[in-house]
């Protein structure tokens, strides 16, 4: 009898402090929730830790639960959670593709994108899962103004002939051309095929990788080998050096920072590394140019936070996601930090941003006044993105063209076959 | 006289060895089991439910040239690292089985690197080849002019991991060897040099049939944990230079299964790995323990 009673009165008890959790406050999101987070050298923990308690202060019935990805590869950490029932409440710059068709993801409304620039980004079957809180220009062309100037090269190439040109004047000067890399990540050897598919092939047909999808083009077809043939006619030329392949991402950053390789095309998200560390020379920065000069700018946005449709806070976790994006202070930090530009209505960089973010900055600016944007080839992630699994095939096709293990029309068979098996 | 009951002696046995035995079912056969199951279905994790498609994953994975230039590099890695840490291990056991302070840090030396983890192992490594790591600074300074692209050049790629591997398994290998030597009688070896034997006949006489058991000790871990290699590629070369030059049937399961969601089809991957592996182990086990038996 009196066990009962006390497994009563616990049970009471533990009903009400419940309840006044769920409950508790009129303002404040109230409840926990799980956040999925990534550090890197750009953003450390402190970077998180300040940005998240700016939020809570705010919301000071919210308590936010930091998850940290192991490693650099948040989606396949995601799924890892997912599998296990663990899958966060809020996660950031997850590829929102798989989760969002299996309905893990939820879909914001219209009203709740009001305040972003691009609120039909990265659409999935017709919802838009990722807050489209950044854009990233990939890639933009970075490069040593003392060797350019060194080689005799006075302006930078807006056309592929006046690229080759400044490459062969480089090459003659003793210096690599091109500064790559590719390792365990793989993707710093691809940047130059992206941009080459992006200007080239997308600049007259933004939606062919929509059209691959629907088998309407294919790898193999001219466009794409084309492309493909303009990046193998740089390595044959020798203006990259294969060696180069086995640099993971940090080392390949550093090498160019350390003055090996005159021309660097790498994601803006490098303009923060370049103002942060201060190399002894200067950087530039140039739009991937186009065959004959016309203005093709590559770009992705996205990157922002997933909420996941099942949480048991929906409510506390969109707020929470909102709340966390459109902080000034949070937008100002990613912008030094990670060089990222802000895709927010009315937002205005802070003005004490390094010279090479600035530059980067303004010729975005440019091509979105110009509208010259289209997508960044691999690095989409939503209807119009490649296959699951895919990207780092096309990352493989790129070393078996640097390192001649592949003619271009191999390489371009691969990755249909490759596409093939992806389906 | 009274027997003793039969039942108490069944019930002290089976709670002896259930524990084990439920800790095998759970975390071996039933994982197995589910992961056969798997293979015969197109489960993709994002999209539920699995169909039924009996054996189309095993049709398609032998036509597959991914998974057979796998099958290949796996096969070439773990045919060196069966032979070489094993060749190795014996003659720098041969040549530290001396008393003294000075073979004492030499075995610890040897052994330190079995306790690092793979990947600590790997990154270390990562940076040593790099193209414009200290290996090949050293050999710049030498005078080599191109010296070799030891993770670039994809003819070299996969016998740089091998030797990454081979180096950090030579102090298990040592010190395997080195237990043998030390189980071999004195009073054989003397009995021998009072024979008239010299070192190398009372090594291949005496001293190497009793070291069997180490040979095969060694020769069984080398093989599994060759075949199953995943950690070293994935740190040091991500499967590449290029497309299949590295990737090892594990790695190819893993991003197979996780990174193309295509979790049926990488099931098929890992049964079929299992299955060779099996089969491999058995078959040398079966050799080498015949060895022993012969002794």
């Amino acid at each position: 009898m009196r066990r009962s009673f006390a497994l009563g009165a616990a049970l009471l008890l533990a009903a009400s402090l419940t309840g006044c959790t769920v409950g508790g406050g009129t303002n404040a999101s109230g409840g926990e929730i799980t956040f999925l987070t990534f550090e890197t050298p750009n953003l450390p923990p402190s970077y998180w830790d300040s940005a998240i308690k700016r939020v809570t202060d705010r919301d000071p019935g919210l308590r936010v639960k930091k998850l940290v990805a192991p490693s650099t590869d948040r989606t396949g950490y995601a799924k890892q959670l997912l599998q296990s029932g663990q899958f966060p409440d809020v996660a950031i710059a997850v590829d929102s593709a798989g989760f969002a068709e299996s309905g893990n993801l939820y879909a914001w409304t219209p009203e709740e994108l009001k305040d972003f620039q691009f609120p039909g980004a990265n659409p999935i079957k017709g919802g838009h899962h990722q807050l489209p809180a950044n854009t990233q220009t990939i890639p933009p062309i970075y490069y040593n103004k003392k060797l350019f100037a060194d080689a005799g090269i006075t302006s930078t190439p807006s056309t592929w002939n006046e690229l080759l040109a400044a490459s062969e004047k480089l090459k003659a000067k003793g210096v690599t051309p091109f500064t790559i890399g590719g390792g365990k990540e793989g993707f710093p050897s691809a940047m130059l095929l992206d941009g080459l598919v992006s200007v080239d092939v997308y600049g007259k047909t933004p939606d062919w990788l929509s059209q691959r999808r629907a088998d309407q083009v294919k790898f193999t077809d001219p466009a794409f080998q084309q492309a493909f043939g303009k990046f193998a006619d740089l390595v044959a030329k020798g203006y990259l050096d294969k060696t180069q392949v086995s640099r993971d991402y940090s080392a390949t950053e550093a090498a160019f920072l350390n003055g090996e390789g005159a021309m660097y095309p790498m994601g803006n998200w490098f303009a923060a590394s370049a103002d942060a560390k201060k190399p002894p020379f200067e950087i530039g920065v140039f739009n991937f140019p186009s065959e004959d000069g016309k203005l093709v700018v590559p770009a992705y946005t996205g990157g922002g936070i997933v909420v996941n449709a099942k949480s048991r806070n929906l409510d506390a976790a969109r707020k929470f996601a909102l709340a966390f994006q459109l902080d000034k202070q949070q937008i100002d930090a990613s912008v030094k930090a990670d060089g990222l530009f802000p895709a927010i209505k009315g937002y205005t960089p802070p003005a004490d941003v390094g010279p090479v973010f600035k530059a980067g900055y303004e010729l975005y600016k440019e091509a979105v006044a110009k509208d010259a944007v289209v997508n960044a080839f691999s690095w989409e992630t939503a209807d119009d993105g490649l296959l699951p699994g895919m990207k780092d095939k096309v990352y493989q096709a790129a070393q078996d063209v640097i390192t001649g293990r592949r003619t271009v029309a191999d390489a371009c068979a691969f990755l249909d076959t490759e596409w093939a098996k992806a389906r | 006289m009274r027997r003793k009951p039969i039942l108490p002696r069944v019930w002290h046995f089976a709670s002896f060895g259930a524990p084990g035995v439920v800790v095998y079912l759970c975390f071996v056969m039933a994982p197995i089991l589910i992961s056969f199951g798997y293979s015969l279905t197109n489960h993709n994790p994002f999209n539920p439910p699995a169909e039924f498609v009996g054996l189309e994953n095993y049709r398609l994975l032998f036509q597959d040239e991914q998974f057979l230039t796998a099958l290949r590099v796996t096969t070439i890695l773990t045919v060196i690292v069966v032979i070489v840490p094993n060749l190795l291990g014996l003659g720098v056991a041969v040549l530290l089985d001396r008393k003294g302070w000075l073979y004492n840090a030499l075995r610890s030396m040897f052994f330190t690197p079995v306790i690092l983890s793979s990947v600590v192992v790997s990154i270390i490594w990562t940076k040593l080849l790099d193209d414009r790591g200290p290996v090949n600074d050293a050999l710049r300074a030498l005078g080599v002019e191109h010296p070799p692209g030891w993770l670039s050049d994809p003819d070299l790629a996969l016998y740089s991991v091998a030797s990454i591997v081979c180096w950090q398994m030579l102090g298990f290998c040592v010190v395997v060897y080195l237990a043998g030597l030390q189980g071999v009688p004195a009073e054989l070896l003397e009995a021998a040099e009072i024979d008239g034997a010299g070192p190398v006949r009372r090594f291949r006489a005496v001293t190497w049939p009793l070291l069997a058991p180490s040979l095969t000790i060694n020769t069984v871990v080398l093989l599994i944990s060759a075949f199953k290699t995943y950690d070293y590629v994935k740190v040091v070369t991500n499967g590449g230079p290029g497309s299949g030059t590295t990737a090892t049937i594990a790695f190819d399961v893993l991003a197979t299964g996780l990174d193309a969601n295509h979790v049926g089809y990488a099931s098929a991957m890992a049964m079929v790995m299992l299955v060779i592996v099996a089969t491999l182990t058995t078959i040398v086990l079966r050799f080498l323990r015949r060895r022993e038996v012969d002794l």
